[in-house]
């Protein structure tokens, strides 16, 4: 998109000359590729700014688990691209659901 | 004080008969009347699967309450009772009111700004006609200058 002709910010900050380095299988999107770094990555947005969430409920545990890991941990924003207001208020709510055994603190093997 | 609201939850064991069920409930919300407090509402989630062993069980009953509280000591107390209960192998009381607070706070919000914004729109078009002749006559005048 709009980010692939404006090359000259060469890469995101952290992570994206991991994604922007290997010219390999998933690069740009098509055609012809010239010396330039060319990759497309989406944005991501945050899920409970889309949806326009003010409250997140530790309650409901199946709103919390796509961003807990498996073991339980708490996924970083920059896997789920939540912005970092609702970052806060997830973390409050996961760690109340754990306290309520509605989520583990980590599973056992 | 101010009206407090609290969302309460306990786990009981899962082979805990209905009616001792009901009787704890019932206990609390005597509790919580005598204290100047008031129980708005009870869930009974039922046997669900948690997360983690609590009193080697892997399974509970939860029992949901929100509530309001004018006064500290009720929290303490329905606390108290719920840890002598032997039934209750865990609970939680979560303060709610201020985050409650902050919700409307932002949803005020947001609700402001929805009212402003359809109003930029139904300006600009008013403000789009006088701008649309500025523009033809600025060469007019631009060009009686060059």
């Amino acid at each position: 998109m709009s980010e692939q002709q404006s090359v000259p910010r060469p890469s995101g900050p952290s992570g994206g000359s991991r994604e922007g380095r290997p010219s390999g299988p998933g690069g740009g999107p098509s055609g012809p590729r010239r010396g330039k770094r060319q990759y497309f990555r989406k944005k991501k947005v945050c899920r409970f700014c889309v949806e326009k969430v003010d409250f997140i409920d530790y309650k409901k545990v199946e709103m919390l688990q796509p961003f807990v890991q498996e073991r339980g941990k708490i996924l970083p924003r920059r896997m789920t691209g939540t912005c970092s207001k609702h970052q806060r208020w997830l973390g409050v709510a996961v760690k109340r659901a754990r306290n309520i055994a509605l989520l583990p603190f980590a599973t056992e093997l | 004080m101010a009206d407090r609201l609290y969302d309460l939850i306990f786990i009981c064991m899962p082979t805990t008969p209905e009616e001792e069920v009901a009787k704890i409930v019932s206990t609390l919300e005597q509790t919580a009347s005598e204290h100047g407090g008031k129980v708005e509402k009870v869930e009974r989630w039922g046997t669900r699967k948690m997360a983690y062993r609590v009193a080697k069980q892997r399974e509970g009953l939860y029992v949901y309450l929100a509530l309001h509280s004018t006064q500290g000591t009720l929290i303490k107390e329905l606390e108290r009772r719920l840890k002598v209960t032997d039934a209750v192998i865990k609970y939680m009381t979560v303060r709610l009111d201020e985050e409650i607070k902050r919700q409307q706070k932002l949803v005020a919000h947001r609700e402001h700004r929805a009212r402003r914004r359809p109003r930029k729109p139904a300006a600009a078009p008013a403000a789009a006609p006088p701008a649309a002749p500025a523009p033809a006559s600025t060469p007019e005048q631009q060009a009686p200058a060059s």
